[in-house]
Parts: C-alpha cells; sequence; structure tokens
C-alpha cells in the first residue's frame, strides 16, 4: 500500500462525470433542504471586493450604489456572509479532494500550441469578461445554471442557454489555446 | 430568593479597558510559538547526542526564528502599551501576585536561554557567518566540551518554555472581569496550542531546507526564493515523521482542551455558559467552528496522517493551516473573551 | 420536521455560516473530482472531444431537480421558501453570452477557478485575479449601466409559471432532454474525440443494466411520477380553512410585542420585512427605522416572496390586523402584526414612563433598559434618569421633546440619522 517514495504518487482518474454529477447534485439538494438556497461562487468574491473598496475608500463604496449591496447596514461584518463561507469551503474541498487524487500540482493547463504568458493574458481577460457577465446576469454556472436550473427558474434557463451559446460561437477562434 | 442585575460602575466587574486590537493576539501567537520551539529544541537537546543534533532543524535553526519571532511578539506588545516609557518599571520589582510581573521576568529570561541555545550549534547553521566570527566557534566549542552546561541550556529552555506558554494563558485568565478567561485550562490550552505551532513550523523549515530534488512538488513554488537561506547543510529528512507526529498529537490534546474549556464553561454560571455559547452558537461560532476546529486541527491533522502513511504526497499545507489555526485561536480567544460579561442583560 | 431547516429556524444565522463552509465543501469536492480544476478539460467540451461539462452539470441539475420535487410533493419541502434569483431577462441574456465567451477564453467559470487554484493551477489563480479587475470594473461602470441591469425585471418566475406548463411535467421534460442530450454527447466524443463509450457510460456496448443505467431509469422513473403527482408547492390548491384561521386570530402567537420588535431592531436582525400598512402620507411623517411602506389598499400576494417574515403595523391595531388576516389568507405562513400598533410603540419604546421614585429595584432596572432603548431609537424617557444614560451622541434627535406632563409626546421626525435606510437592506442571497 504505502509507497516508498511519496512525492512520485501517481494522479488517480477523474470520477465518473454521471457520479460527479450525482454527489454534485446531491450537495445541491442538500443545501435546498438545510438552507432553502442553492450554491453560488462569484457573489462572495463581490463582497470580498466590495469589503477591500470600503475599507480603503469608504465614501467611495458606500456612494456606489452596486457596493453598498454587498456591504449590507453594517452592523455585522460584510464577510459573514453565507456566499464567502461556501466560497472558502470550496476552496478546501478542492484541495482535499486533489489532495487524496494526487493531483496537486504548480502547473498552467493549455493546450500545447500556446506560450505560457499568452495563456495566463487569456486567463485574466476571460475572468475579467466572466465578472461582468456574471454581475449582469445576477450569478455564474453555479449560482445560476446549477442552482436556477434546479429549481426551473426562468432567468437561469435563459441564462444556461446563451452561456453555451456564447462559448460554443466563439470556440472556433481559440482552439489554438486548447486543443 | 431573587436575584436582580443592577446598574453599577465597578471596575471590578466592568471593566473599562481599552479594547485590544491586533497587537495583543499577535503577541499570544508569537509567545505560544516561540514557547514551542524552546520546548521541542530543549528536549532535543536533553535527549540527544551533539552529532544528531548537527542536522536537526529544531536545534539549529530553530533557536534563531525563535528569537526573531520573540522580538516580533516583544514589539506588538510594546505597540499596545499606554504608556511605553514606563516599560523599565516593570523591572523594579517583583510580585509573585501579579501574572504581569511573572510575565516580564519570564520574557527577560528567555531572551538569554534563547541565545545560549541557539549559539551551540550556531557554526553548523549558518557556516558562512562563522568563518567570518571565528569566535562564534569557539563558543560553540566551548559549550558543546561541557555537556553539563549543554544539558542546564536545555532544562532552562524547556522550563522557561513551559512558564511562558501556560503565561500566555493565564494572562487572559488573570482578568476576572471576564468569565470566558477565568479558566484553568487557558493555560495549558495555549501551552500545547504553541506547541503544535512550533512542530508545523519547523517541518515546514525543513520542508523548505531539503534538497531540491527531495521537496514535495507542491511546496517548491512557494519557497524557491527563500530556499537560500537554508543553504548551509541540508537538515536531516529523517526526523520528518517525528515532527508530523508530534504535531499530531499536540493537536490532539488541542483539541481535547478545547472541548475541557467549553464543557467547563457550560456546566458553570449563566455568565459562564453565555461566554461559552459566545464561541459555540453566538456570534462568535463562524469563524471559531470554520477557522480553528475545521481548519486548524481537523483538516491538518487528516492531512498529516493520509502524509505519514504516504497515501498523498506531502505539501506545506497542513503546517501553513495548522499556524493559521493558531492565530485564528489567539484572535478569536481574545475578541469573544471581551464580550464576554459578567453582568448579562437578561433579554425578556 | 419541515425544511428547509434554516428557514423555519432551526439554527441560527451565524451556524448557518458554518453550514455553509461544509456544503462548500461538498461543492468543492465533486467539482474537482469532475476534473472541472483542470481548464483543457472544461475547454474540451465546447470542441465536442470530452463533454464532461454537460454531463456533470446536467446530472447535477437534474438529480437536485428531481429531488426537490419529491421532497416538496411528499410535504417535507416548503418549495416556495427556497430562494429564486429573480429574473431580469435581457440583462441576464447580455451577460450569459459575455459569460460564455469568457469561459472559452479563460477556460474557467468561477466556480470551477476556485478549485483549480485551490489545486496549484496558476491559470486559475490569474483567472480568479481577472475576475476581481472584471468585478471593479463593473462596480465602477454600475451608475452608467445600472439603468439596464433593471430592465425587463420578470420578478421571481419560473419556467411552470412563465409557460403554463405543470411543474412535474416540466420535471419530466427536462430529465428526458438530458438523458437524450447525455447519449448524444456520449455520440459526439466518439465522433469528433475518438473516445468510444467505455465503462460507465450509458452508451457502454454491453447488454446490461449497469449502475449508471439503473441510475439514469431511477431519475426517469421518478420524474415519469412527478409528471402526474400535481403541484408540488404546498396548500397551492387547497381552499382557506377560516375555522383553522379564527382559532390562530384568537390566540396571540402571531403577535410581536413593540419591546421585542425594538430589541430585534436592534440587534440589527434581517430575518424579517418591517411593513407599514398606512398610506405614504403618514410614512413619510414618521416610520420605525427599517420599515417598508405597503398601504394596505395596494396589498397583494407579491408584494413579498412567501418565504419572508413579515409584520406589519399601523397607527391602532385594525388595519395591521386586517393586512395580517389578508396575508394568511393568501397563505403566507409567518406573518405577525405589532401588538398596540405605533400608539404602543410610542408609549414603550420611544417615551417610556419613569417608575416613581419608591418603585421596587426590578422596576427601576428595566426603566434603565428601556430608557437605553429610547434612545436608540432617537425618544426619550420621560424623565431621564442619569446613571442610564448611555451615551449615542450621534443618535440625539434634533428636537428634545419636553418633559411634557403625559400624554401626546412629539414624534421625532424624521427618522434618526443613525436608524437603518427606509428599505431593509437584505443582503443579496443569490450568487
Amino acid at each position: 500500500m504505502s509507497d516508498p517514495n511519496p512525492h512520485t504518487l501517481a494522479e488517480k482518474p477523474h470520477m465518473n462525470p454521471y457520479w460527479a454529477g450525482l454527489g454534485l447534485g446531491l450537495v445541491l439538494l442538500g443545501s435546498f433542504v438545510v438552507m432553502g438556497r442553492g450554491l453560488g461562487a462569484s457573489g462572495a468574491f463581490t463582497t470580498a471586493v466590495a469589503t477591500a473598496v470600503h475599507t480603503v475608500a469608504p465614501a467611495h463604496a458606500e456612494g456606489n450604489a452596486f457596493y453598498a449591496e454587498y456591504l449590507g447596514d453594517g452592523s455585522v461584518s460584510p464577510l459573514k456572509d453565507w456566499l464567502v463561507f461556501e466560497v472558502l469551503g470550496l476552496f478546501l474541498g478542492g484541495f482535499l479532494s486533489g489532495a487524496l487524487a494526487n493531483r496537486l500540482k504548480f502547473t498552467i493547463e493549455k493546450g500545447p500550441r500556446i506560450g505560457n504568458p499568452l495563456r495566463l493574458l487569456m486567463a485574466a481577460f476571460g475572468g475579467a469578461l466572466m465578472g461582468i457577465g456574471a454581475k449582469l446576469a445576477l450569478g455564474c454556472t453555479s449560482g445560476q445554471a446549477l442552482t436556477g436550473g434546479s429549481t426551473l427558474n426562468l432567468g437561469s434557463w435563459a441564462f444556461m442557454c446563451c452561456v453555451f451559446g456564447g462559448a460554443y460561437a466563439l470556440a472556433w477562434f481559440v482552439r489554438r489555446a486548447w486543443l | 430568593m431573587t436575584e436582580y442585575t443592577v446598574f453599577r460602575d465597578n471596575p471590578g466587574i466592568d471593566p473599562a479597558l481599552h479594547a485590544w486590537g491586533w497587537e495583543i493576539p499577535i503577541y499570544l501567537f508569537l509567545g505560544g510559538l516561540v514557547a514551542g520551539l524552546m520546548i521541542i529544541a530543549g528536549v532535543r537537546i536533553v535527549a540527544s547526542r551533539p552529532r544528531e543534533r548537527q542536522a536537526m532543524v529544531c536545534c539549529t535553526i530553530g533557536p534563531l526564528v525563535g528569537l526573531a519571532l520573540l522580538s516580533l511578539g516583544m514589539l506588538a506588545l510594546f505597540l499596545d502599551l499606554s504608556h511605553k516609557i514606563q516599560v523599565w518599571r516593570l523591572y523594579l520589582t517583583f510580585q509573585p501576585s501579579s501574572p504581569m510581573s511573572w510575565g516580564s521576568w519570564i520574557l527577560l529570561l528567555v531572551y538569554p536561554a534563547l541565545l545560549a541555545n541557539a549559539l551551540v550549534h550556531l557554526p553548523e547553521t549558518a557556516p558562512a557567518l562563522a568563518r567570518r566570527v571565528p569566535l562564534l566557534v569557539t563558543i560553540s566549542d566551548f559549550l558543546l566540551a561541557r555537556s553539563r552546561i549543554v544539558a542546564g541550556i536545555g532544562l532552562a529552555n524547556i522550563i522557561l518554555g513551559v512558564s511562558l506558554g501556560i503565561y500566555t494563558g493565564i494572562l487572559l485568565g488573570s482578568l476576572g472581569a471576564r468569565p470566558l478567561w477565568s479558566s484553568a485550562v487557558l493555560g495549558p490550552l495555549f501551552l500545547f496550542s504553541g506547541l503544535s505551532t512550533a512542530a508545523t513550523l519547523l517541518h515546514a523549515i525543513l520542508i523548505m531546507g531539503m534538497r531540491d530534488e527531495e521537496r514535495p512538488a507542491f511546496a517548491d513554488f512557494l519557497i524557491s526564493s527563500l530556499s537560500r537561506l537554508t543553504e548551509a547543510r541540508a537538515p536531516d529528512a529523517s526526523i520528518k515523521p517525528a515532527l508530523t507526529i508530534a504535531d499530531n498529537s499536540f493537536l490532539t490534546i488541542e483539541l481535547g482542551l478545547l472541548g475541557l474549556l467549553l464543557l467547563g464553561h457550560l456546566s458553570s454560571t449563566e455568565a459562564h455558559q453565555q461566554a461559552a455559547a459566545l464561541l459555540t452558537v453566538g456570534p462568535w461560532a463562524a469563524p471559531f467552528w470554520v477557522f480553528v476546529i475545521i481548519l486548524g486541527i481537523l483538516v491538518p491533522l487528516f492531512l498529516q496522517t493520509l502524509e505519514l502513511r504516504n497515501l498523498i504526497r506531502h505539501t506545506l499545507a497542513p503546517s501553513l493551516l495548522v499556524l493559521l489555526g493558531g492565530l485564528a485561536l489567539r484572535f478569536i480567544l481574545v475578541g469573544a473573551g471581551q464580550a464576554s460579561h459578567w453582568s448579562v442583560l437578561v433579554s425578556n | 420536521m419541515m425544511a428547509p431547516f434554516y428557514k423555519f429556524g432551526l439554527f441560527s444565522e451565524e451556524m448557518s455560516l458554518v453550514v455553509a463552509f461544509v456544503t462548500g465543501i461538498g461543492f468543492g469536492f465533486f467539482l474537482e473530482r469532475a476534473g472541472f480544476g483542470n481548464a483543457r478539460m472544461l475547454a474540451a467540451q465546447f470542441y465536442f472531444r470530452d463533454l464532461r461539462v454537460l454531463k456533470v452539470m446536467f446530472t447535477a441539475i437534474i438529480t437536485a431537480m428531481v429531488g426537490l420535487f419529491m421532497l416538496s410533493r411528499l410535504g417535507y419541502v416548503d418549495l416556495s421558501l427556497v430562494y429564486l434569483t429573480p429574473t431580469f431577462l435581457v440583462p441576464q441574456i447580455v451577460g450569459g453570452l459575455i459569460l460564455g465567451v469568457g469561459f472559452i477564453i479563460g477556460g474557467y467559470c468561477p466556480g470551477t477557478s476556485c478549485v483549480s487554484a485551490a489545486t496549484g493551477r496558476l491559470d486559475g489563480m490569474v483567472y480568479l485575479a481577472g475576475m476581481i479587475g472584471g468585478l471593479v470594473g463593473f462596480a465602477e461602470l454600475y451608475p452608467l449601466i445600472e439603468k439596464f441591469t433593471k430592465i425587463t425585471a420578470l420578478g421571481k418566475v419560473t419556467l411552470p409559471q412563465f409557460t403554463g406548463i405543470p411543474y412535474g411535467v416540466l420535471v419530466f421534460a427536462v430529465v428526458l432532454m438530458a438523458l437524450c442530450a447525455f447519449m448524444a454527447a456520449e455520440w459526439a466524443e466518439q465522433k469528433f474525440g475518438g473516445k468510444a463509450p467505455g465503462k460507465g457510460a450509458l452508451l457502454e456496448p454491453v447488454l446490461k443494466l449497469t449502475p449508471v443505467r439503473g441510475f439514469a431509469l431511477a431519475l426517469l422513473g421518478l420524474s415519469f411520477i412527478a409528471a402526474f403527482a400535481g403541484s408540488p408547492y404546498r396548500g397551492h390548491a387547497a381552499s382557506i380553512d377560516t375555522r383553522e384561521l379564527a382559532l390562530s386570530a384568537g390566540t396571540k402567537a402571531d403577535h410581536v410585542s413593540c419591546t421585542e420588535l425594538a430589541d430585534w431592531l436592534i440587534e440589527g436582525r434581517n430575518d424579517f420585512l418591517l411593513v407599514d400598512v398606512r398610506d405614504a402620507k403618514d410614512f413619510a411623517e414618521y416610520h420605525i427605522p427599517g420599515a417598508m411602506n405597503v398601504p394596505l389598499a395596494t396589498l397583494s400576494a407579491d408584494f413579498a416572496a412567501r418565504n419572508e417574515k413579515v409584520v406589519f403595523y399601523s397607527d391602532g391595531g385594525i388595519h395591521s390586523a386586517q393586512a395580517w388576516l389578508l396575508l394568511k389568507a393568501l397563505g403566507f405562513k409567518s406573518s405577525y402584526m405589532l401588538f398596540g400598533g405605533l400608539e404602543e410603540w410610542k408609549d414603550t419604546v420611544l417615551f417610556p414612563k419613569t417608575p416613581a421614585a419608591n418603585a421596587p429595584t426590578k422596576e427601576q432596572v428595566d426603566f434603565a433598559r428601556r430608557a437605553a432603548v429610547a434612545k436608540h431609537f432617537g425618544g426619550t424617557p420621560m424623565e431621564a434618569m442619569p446613571a442610564a444614560a448611555v451615551s449615542t451622541p450621534s443618535a440625539q434627535p434634533k428636537p428634545v421633546p419636553a418633559l411634557t406632563p403625559v400624554p401626546a409626546p412629539v414624534v421625532p421626525a424624521p427618522a434618526p440619522a443613525n436608524a437603518p435606510a427606509a428599505a431593509p437592506k437584505k443582503r443579496k442571497e443569490g450568487c
């Protein structure tokens, strides 16, 4: 069982997508039953950004309707938020799963035909677009597609179609990055 | 018989302290960490032969790191004092009943003990420095030739380390006005938390000091820039499991002591119960459970156990989590303690 | 026991954060298990090489959807209490397109980038940094595009409501669609990615009921039952039980006393809506801090989600009682009224009377506390006791009512500066 050299333990293969989906679905269902709400991700970062801006420039943050919405009434720290703690758990859960499957590695995921700097630039640009899109749509793939999808939310289904539409439409143009 | 809570202004019961900011928790954290480093180094000095010690992080780099961290902690404590110029007055007297007086004297003794500890193996730790200052080699040889003195240094480190570790808890416990802190468990709790953070810090230093090819891949990135610090002699990687096992035991004891603290409070007066409820279900519950219990104790225990069995790759993560948990424990106990109160307004 | 547990008060808001953390661990664990910490794996979806994203996402969606429907239909979960993000159709379509473009360029979505960063992927970390930049940019541009983000507001609306198709039938349709999509995906993987359906695939070339097929059949069967099971909402079709209503009206269970409400407000609790049912003019003159104005005449079922706890008040008690009855009849389970209305609020909270000098200690102590509460809300005790003075400098109202004999105290107008804004700031619940 025990490997003499623990640094070269082999990566384990990924889980069958259907079983992973079942696990994810049960977590989501558990969240509905226990909390009456679904999962999310981008909201936590918005709260963090709003809190950071509020710390640096309080007047600016309070004057901005967007930040103000995430700051609450000031009676408790805005970071004491459901999504913030959920995303903390998200990092830990991802790390634990990666550790157990020996997938922890400092590396850059990309296709063979693209260099590291360009890939990182694309990651940053894609991330920025994602931030803007998620705020326009009131949620990201977790908060809208997963959660709204399973509660048959009208806006979420419209959103989901557009995410796949947008990604497929552009996929051909950025194929060098991935294939 | 009926009891009423009346409004009063009694500084013994309703303290008018200024709120403690970040300085005190940082000081308590670093104090506990240094105490742990001293104890581990002391035990190694007493128990191991000089040759074995030469490559042990706890006896070479440990005391030096301890000196640096203690100075940082003292700086934090100093920043918190209102009358900074009057510090010297603490050393004009010794009050056996005052924890503050004990503390200042312990701190005064900790420095020379740590320094002596560091000097024993300084030539091995920093060969470049020793070449330039031959006096260091002379001192080291002088000490190593007299095993009784070395054993004395080890014993002094153990005793002072235990005192310092317990003292960081007693310091809070002596403030009778805060029910959360009025528990004898606080001293041992901080001692064992300090020991676990110290063991994990040494473990982290060990990983960082290993030769590149032996070092776990996941740690490599974080520390490539820091690795020059320990160019001298690669520390002995064989004591890594010992440190991890020690850390796991310390964490388990810490968990038990935390349970004792809460159980003790929950079976005590209503003020104590409400103080404990601040941590278990009240306004400090989320950070307490998440950062102290789960992230600071349970997850590192789990990861280190798997690492010991070589089931997963070794990383710096458990070490970082234990350090984070130790820091969070101080911040939360200091914060929640200040929110706990004897005269609890009975809400209808 | 009724679910959602949190909405039925099984644990506090503080403990909900611990629940959030544990939920997040599960979320992250399965995202990583599925391979979503790897951008190439995610991007392969859009070149038909490996359609993991579709399979995992839709398996999760249909599992949770069928489970939620069944639990609601069986009466364990009150579906109307499960949070729905309101729909803003056009902004969501535009946002979805931008997000899709960001997905294929960056390789992640927010949730998966967290997992990839946690497992050491540098591109995931850079992606997160980029996202934070995008959020700051959005916030700074927000004043310019605020109007756009609010257009085509349809409220909290579900597909069954929008299309008129029964909930259960849609559940069945979605499951059927998803299963067909899975088989199409496996076919596409073979055609474009050269990956034949292997072990654990729906189209695995063996003639037996593999676990995956069993799971798919179970979902299909359950959703087929759902199609004929009727509405998952509780009491949707039930008529009003007037007897029960009369019984509950006779008890004090639905009352909130003024002191209780004052405590809630001071604690900063935001789990309830405080609703002023007087007309707008009276509301503008004075209202309890944090209240929102819904005149009785405009009260209807959609003024608040059914999952809100609502506290009504009016001048006396009559209008709030009417509003309470109205909402009870509409099926709102947790609606309350402020006992005694604003008049009682003024008497007990804003302007408490000083007890006689020889009153027992308990009364004195009680008063000291109430005096502090009164100061908080900008009122004043009828005779302030110096020992009880709580220093809230910013809360001092400008016109301190004179120590008039007993009744008709001047109402401090307008609401004190430090009071919460008119509409209670509920923290965002969505993603």
